[in-house]
């Protein structure tokens, strides 16, 4: 998809902005605070109706205004898409809306109409990090590509939210109600494991093809799904840890303990890898999501690096760029112009909440 | 208010009985905890009613859009609300006692559970059907599906992909 126009209004340090993107990459360049990042956020918002940063919502809306607003335009395979989001803080708490072509639509159903994979620097601890954040990339990935998945994801949550209240003492101690709850947990589980299963496999696929590209064979980092449950099948497991949940009183089994496991040369990446290694693999899981979501969807999604080249050594950056070629759309945030770009780049300037384009 | 004041008195006394009279004479029916006038409700009075059917819901709110049906001729039993320990809510703060009792005393042959097709409404009936399945009764869950006269374009798809699952042989 080709992203042809955003607009902004009031949001974050923005007043007003009507941009009008390029094809293939384009960059922001700005000192730090001026607003680079608060642009990726905005495009980033009308694909996953979230923002990837703010955590609390009404940050998003300029100070001293309401309401803001984040409009696109985009060409997607199917046609013309028209997005808007607006987020309103006027009535104390936030409240969101969202519209697709003009009509207005709930948030299952205007999120993934534009599909976006954003690259931050927080996305670096991927590897070494908590399992939590390995989750919440795979959801978010998986929630983009598919309503189901996210119907599935909201549904388990709010099941397995009861559970736990339950084995912590909210409500009378209950093995018949705790019994319900893994029955009704097993459907929506076992459907997002399988998604889970085969979007891991799809990314594992694609990584070790951009490896090959990278020629970067020798930091070959193995990617694999690693269920909590193990080998055992998930009612099999829930049946087995019953006793064990009600005695520790906490919900131990299932979906929402799963990971990603790296492994370099078969030992654990995090442990075993460099911090180049590390960032190296978090950089080809980012461009296979890419790649798995546009063979899927059939169309490519954009491509969002929010201050990425700082982090990586000049060799690395040099062999990042150099792939960015292949995008249909990128948009990139820096604090200077990086060196042995193709000239075909949309270069603009950011300061204090106005866009200038660069002469190139 | 300004229509009550333009109004004579006797309207507004008459108003106002009518709101004590609600609070004095409405009261809950000692069998199925509907709200009725008279103890016990009209439903469990009357004989035409099927005793052997018995349907279990979360609120007496939900016995009228029943009702509306006329497909439903057996009886009732409130719960008073949806299992949902994030709010506090257990087997116990609702009538679940009160549902297993009845059905020893009264051996339905057929228990319908009609909670909302949610969360909280499905862990309710998986719930009650493990506390249920022993007496031998059979218990059996609303059918999920399309709203008659709609259109498929327009269901949502978690609703299609239920439809799908609950299909019908035709043929």
């Amino acid at each position: 998809m080709l992203l042809e126009r955003v607009r902004l209004s009031n949001f974050r340090n923005y007043a007003s902005l009507d941009v009008e993107p390029a094809p293939g990459l384009n960059i922001f360049i700005g000192s730090n605070a001026q607003g680079k990042s608060n642009l990726l956020e905005a495009i980033a918002m009308l694909a996953t109706g979230k923002s990837f940063r703010a955590h609390r919502e009404a940050e998003l809306v300029r100070s001293g205004a309401l309401v803001a607003e984040v409009g696109g335009d985009a060409r997607i395979a199917a046609g013309r898409l028209r997005l808007r989001c607006s987020i309103d803080r006027s009535a104390g708490s936030t409240r969101k809306t969202f519209d697709v072509n003009g009509a207005a639509v709930g948030f299952a159903r205007f999120l993934g109409r534009a599909r976006v994979v954003t690259f931050v620097p927080a996305d670096l601890a991927l590897v070494a990090g908590s399992p939590a954040l390995r989750r919440t990339f795979v959801n978010a990935a998986l929630a983009q590509a598919s309503p189901a998945y996210y119907r599935d994801l909201a549904l388990y949550a709010k099941i397995i939210g009861h559970k736990a209240a339950l084995l912590r003492g909210a409500v009378a101690p209950d093995r018949d109600l705790l019994l319900a709850y893994n029955d009704e947990l097993l459907a929506p589980g076992r459907s997002l494991m399988g998604a889970r299963s085969a979007f891991i496999a799809e990314i594992a696929a694609a990584s070790a093809t951009i490896y090959e590209r990278w020629h970067a064979a020798h930091e070959r980092v193995r990617v694999t799904y690693a269920p909590n449950t193990g080998k055992t099948d998930l009612a099999e497991a829930l049946a087995a840890n019953v006793d064990n949940e009600l005695r520790r009183r906490q919900t131990l089994v299932g979906p929402h303990r799963d990971d990603l496991r790296f492994e370099l040369e078969g030992r654990p990446l995090a442990a075993y890898g460099s911090q180049g290694q590390q960032r190296t693999a978090v950089l080809a899981l980012k461009v296979a999501e890419y790649e798995v979501m546009r063979a899927r969807a059939g169309d490519a999604p954009i491509l969002l690096l929010d201050d990425v080249l700082s982090e990586l050594d000049a060799q690395r950056a040099a062999g990042f760029l150099a792939a960015l070629d292949a995008f249909e759309q990128a948009f990139l945030t820096a604090t200077e112009l990086p060196a042995g770009l193709a000239p075909s780049i949309a270069g603009f300037v950011v300061r204090d909440g106005r866009l200038s384009r660069l002469a190139c | 208010m300004f229509h009550l004041l333009n109004r004579p008195r006797a309207d507004a006394q008459a108003l106002a009985d009518a709101i004590v009279a609600l609070k004095d004479r409405v009261q809950l029916c000692s069998r199925c905890f509907a709200i009725t006038e008279d103890d016990p409700c009209d439903i469990c009075c009357d004989p035409q009613r099927d005793a052997a059917l018995l349907c279990v819901v979360a609120e007496p709110k939900d016995i009228y859009a029943l009702e509306r049906t006329a497909a439903y001729n057996g009886r009732y039993h409130v719960l008073g609300g949806v299992i949902a320990p994030m709010d506090g809510i257990g087997p116990a703060q609702l009538r679940v006692r009160e549902l297993i009792e009845r059905i020893a005393l009264d051996d339905p042959r057929e228990v319908v559970v009609a909670t909302n097709p949610n969360a909280e409404g499905e862990a309710t009936a998986l719930y009650l059907s493990r506390l249920i399945a022993p007496s031998g009764v059979r218990v059996t869950r609303l059918a999920y599906g399309l709203p008659i006269g709609g259109d498929l374009d327009y269901a949502d798809e978690g609703t299609l992909a239920k439809a799908l699952e609950g299909r019908r042989v035709l043929a």
